[in-house]
C-alpha cells in the first residue's frame, strides 16, 4: 500500500487543481454540519451554564420563556412589571434573597456601536455572578455605572467617561429624558451576557425612567413663573413644566435628586431569587404556584431546557440538509472520479501491460479517494476547530 | 530460449487469424519482426508477454510455459522476466524520470524497491545519457530522451527478454538509428534477448535475425 500511496500522492499533486477543488468540496460538506454541531454545542453550554447558575427568577405572570430570557440574557421584555414590594416579600420570607433587576432602557447607539441594556440592580448582583472590576470601581453613587468588558472594548469607554441612556421611545416627546451616566469602572470579562451590558444602581434606573429626578430648588423667590400655585410656605410649592429636570447627575446636584411616590411600588422587570436551601427553593416555588397571582417564580434551568429542545429540533433539520448536501457531493465526487478514471485509462493500461497486479490497480484508485477524504476531513476538522475558536466571541455576541 | 509451437490466436468478432507452427529464438539473439501493418507482429509480442492469452499452442520462455500460467502468475512473470518498450513510450506524466524507470518496483507487491534498484536505475539513466535529468518531469524531456527513459524502465529488473513494439516509430531517421544502436548495445550488455517490431527496413541489417511475418498469417488474412 505504501507504493500505491506514493503514486497516489504524486498523481494528486500533478493534478493539484482538480485535487484542490475536490478536497475543498468535500471539506465544505464535512465542515458545515460539523461546525453547526460544534457551534450548537457551544450555544447549549453557554446558555445552559447561565441558566444552571440561576436557581429562580421572580417576575410578572406571562411567558416563562420571555421572563427567563429577560432576567438571564437581558433579552425581550416582560409585558408587565413587578414591584419592589414583591422583591422585599421574598427577602422577608427568609427563604431566599432577592436581587432586583430593572432592565427597560439601553445606552444610546454610537457610530459603529449599538446600544446595550442598562441593568439596574443591587451590589449583590455582582457578588452573585462572581463579577469583578478590571478597572475602576463598582457603582457606589447615584448616576454611576459599570460597563461590561465587551461593551467597554467596543465603545472605547473607560472609567471617568460618560454615556447617555436612550429614551424608551424616541417619538414620545413627553417621555423620559436621556440621562448621562458616569462610568465608574469596567468589569472583567466573564464570557456571559454581562459582558455586553451596563450596570447601574436600581435607583439610577428609576431616575432614567423618570420616577426620580433632580432639579433646581424652587422657592417663591427664585422664579415665580415656574410656580403653578402659590401655596403657603409650610405646604411647599408646586412647579409647572417649565422646570427642567437635570439630565446629568453630578456631585453638585446629586443631593437634589429625589423620588416621588411609595418606594414599595417602584417597578422592577424581574428579580433573581437565591434560596437559602433546597427546601426553601421548593417552598418558594409552592408559594408562587398560585395561577391567580400577578407574580410568578420560574426555574430557569427548566425553561431553558425547553428552549434548547426546540433548538435541537432545528439542528436535526440542519443535519438532514447537510446529509442531502453530502449525498450530492458524493455523487459529484463519484462522477469526477469516474471521468478521471476514463482519462487515466491509458495509464492503467500501461500498468497492466507492465505486469501490475490487480490488487495494486485497485489500491491505486482507493488510495487516491482515501487521500482526498483524509485531506478533506483534516481540513474540515481544522476549519471547524478554528471557526469555533475564532467565532467563540461571535457566537456569544450572537447569543447575548 | 523462446519456443513457440502450433500457436493460434484470433480476436473475437474479427477475421484476423494468427498461426505460428514453430518459432525458436536463441538466448541473447536480437530479432526483428518485419511485416506489413495488421500482420500480427504486435499481437505476437503481446502473446509472448502474456498480455493476450493464446487460443491454443504453447509459448515457452526457457523453462516457463507462458500459455499455461494463470493471469496473476503471467503478470508477475512479465514484470520480472520481460522488459517492454512501447511505440508511444507510455511513460507516466505525473512521475519524474527516475520514478518512471522505477515504476515496475511500485506496481507489484512481489517486487520490492531497494537501494540497489535505485542505484541501478540511475546507472541505466547515466548509461543512456540522461542521468542528469533523473529528477525532471518526464513531460519536459524530448522524444529521444523519453524513448531512452522507456528503455531504462524495460531493463531495470534485468529481464531475460526485451520486447520492443515499434520503438522508433515516432523518431526521425537519425534518432531512430541511434535508438536501435542503444537498444542493441544495452540488451547485449544485459545479456537479454531482444525482439523488436519495425516497419523500417533500413534497420534490419543491424539485427542478428529477421523474421518475415507474412508467413504466419492464415492464407485468407494475408495482406497483399
Amino acid at each position: 500500500m505504501t507504493q500505491a500511496l506514493y503514486l497516489a500522492i504524486r498523481s494528486l499533486w500533478w493534478h493539484r487543481g482538480r485535487s484542490l477543488i475536490l478536497i475543498a468540496s468535500l471539506a465544505l460538506t464535512i465542515w458545515l454540519p460539523l461546525t453547526v454541531r460544534l457551534a450548537l454545542r457551544q450555544f447549549q453550554d453557554e446558555i445552559a451554564l447561565r441558566a444552571g447558575s440561576t436557581p429562580l427568577v421572580l417576575g410578572a405572570v406571562g411567558s416563562r420563556m420571555d421572563l427567563a430570557l429577560h432576567a438571564l440574557y437581558f433579552e425581550s421584555r416582560p409585558p408587565a412589571v413587578i414591584t419592589m414590594r414583591d422583591a422585599r416579600a421574598v427577602d422577608e420570607s427568609q427563604l431566599a434573597a432577592a436581587i432586583p433587576l430593572h432592565i427597560r432602557f439601553r445606552t444610546q447607539s454610537r457610530p459603529g456601536v449599538d446600544g446595550v441594556p442598562i441593568v439596574g440592580t443591587s451590589p449583590e448582583y455582582f457578588e452573585f455572578r462572581g463579577l469583578q472590576t478590571a478597572a475602576g470601581e463598582l457603582p457606589a453613587l447615584l448616576g454611576e455605572c459599570v460597563l461590561g468588558s465587551g461593551y467597554a472594548e467596543r465603545s472605547g469607554l473607560k472609567p471617568g467617561d460618560a454615556l447617555l441612556s436612550a429614551p424608551e421611545n424616541a417619538l414620545n416627546l413627553a417621555g423620559n429624558y436621556p440621562l448621562q451616566l458616569r462610568v465608574s469602572g469596567v468589569l472583567a470579562t466573564s464570557h456571559s451576557p454581562d459582558d455586553f451590558a451596563v450596570f447601574t444602581d436600581v435607583q439610577t434606573a428609576w431616575v432614567i425612567e423618570g420616577i426620580g429626578h433632580g432639579h433646581q430648588e424652587i422657592t417663591k423667590e427664585t422664579d415665580p413663573t415656574l410656580l403653578m400655585e402659590n401655596a403657603s410656605e409650610q405646604q411647599g410649592v408646586t412647579v409647572n413644566r417649565g422646570v427642567l429636570p437635570y439630565i446629568e447627575i453630578t456631585d453638585e446636584n446629586r443631593d437634589s435628586f429625589h423620588f416621588h411616590g411609595d418606594p414599595d411600588e417602584f417597578p422592577l422587570t424581574a428579580a433573581l431569587v437565591v434560596p437559602v436551601s433546597e427546601k426553601a427553593r421548593v417552598l418558594l416555588l409552592g408559594r408562587y404556584a398560585d395561577t391567580e397571582g400577578k407574580v410568578q417564580c420560574i426555574q430557569p434551568p427548566q425553561v431553558i431546557a425547553e428552549l434548547l429542545e426546540m433548538v435541537f429540533r432545528i439542528e436535526q433539520l440542519v443535519w438532514i440538509c447537510s446529509l442531502a448536501a453530502a449525498l450530492v457531493t458524493l455523487l459529484l465526487l463519484g462522477l469526477v472520479l469516474s471521468l478521471s478514471l476514463r482519462l487515466r485509462e491509458n495509464e492503467m493500461q500501461t500498468m497492466f501491460r507492465l505486469g501490475c497486479s490487480r490488487l495494486t490497480i485497485i489500491q491505486l484508485q482507493v488510495a487516491e479517494v482515501l487521500l482526498l477524504l483524509l485531506a478533506a476531513t483534516g481540513l474540515a476538522a481544522t476549519g471547524g476547530w478554528l471557526t469555533v475558536l475564532a467565532a467563540g466571541n461571535a457566537i456569544r455576541a450572537l447569543l447575548f | 530460449m523462446i519456443q513457440i509451437e502450433q500457436l493460434r490466436f484470433s480476436y473475437r468478432d474479427s477475421v484476423f487469424r494468427l498461426h505460428i507452427p514453430e518459432l525458436r529464438i536463441e538466448d541473447g539473439q536480437s530479432v526483428v519482426l518485419a511485416g506489413p501493418s495488421g500482420s500480427g507482429k504486435t499481437t505476437l509480442l503481446n502473446l509472448i508477454a502474456g498480455i493476450l492469452p493464446a487460443d491454443s499452442g504453447s509459448i515457452r520462455i526457457d523453462n516457463t510455459c507462458i500459455t499455461q500460467l494463470q493471469d496473476p502468475a503471467r503478470r508477475l512473470f512479465r514484470l520480472q522476466q520481460i522488459g517492454l518498450v512501447f511505440q508511444d513510450f507510455q511513460l507516466i506524466d505525473y512521475l519524474d524520470v527516475l520514478d518512471n524507470v522505477l515504476l515496475p518496483c511500485r506496481i507489484h507487491p512481489s517486487v520490492r524497491l531497494t537501494q540497489e534498484l535505485r542505484a541501478r536505475a540511475q546507472e541505466l539513466l547515466d548509461a543512456v545519457g540522461i542521468g542528469q535529468h533523473s529528477g525532471r518531469s518526464i513531460v519536459r524531456l524530448s522524444q529521444g530522451e523519453r524513448q531512452r527513459a522507456a528503455l531504462c524502465r524495460a531493463l531495470l529488473l534485468s529481464p531475460r527478454l526485451v520486447l520492443a513494439d515499434e520503438p522508433t516509430g515516432n523518431l526521425d531517421p537519425g534518432n531512430s538509428g541511434r535508438m536501435v544502436e542503444l537498444m542493441l548495445a544495452e540488451t547485449k550488455r544485459a545479456g537479454a534477448t531482444l525482439m523488436m517490431v519495425t516497419h523500417d527496413h533500413s534497420l534490419l541489417s543491424r539485427f542478428d535475425r529477421t523474421i518475415p511475418f507474412e508467413s504466419f498469417l492464415e492464407p485468407r488474412e494475408r495482406v497483399g
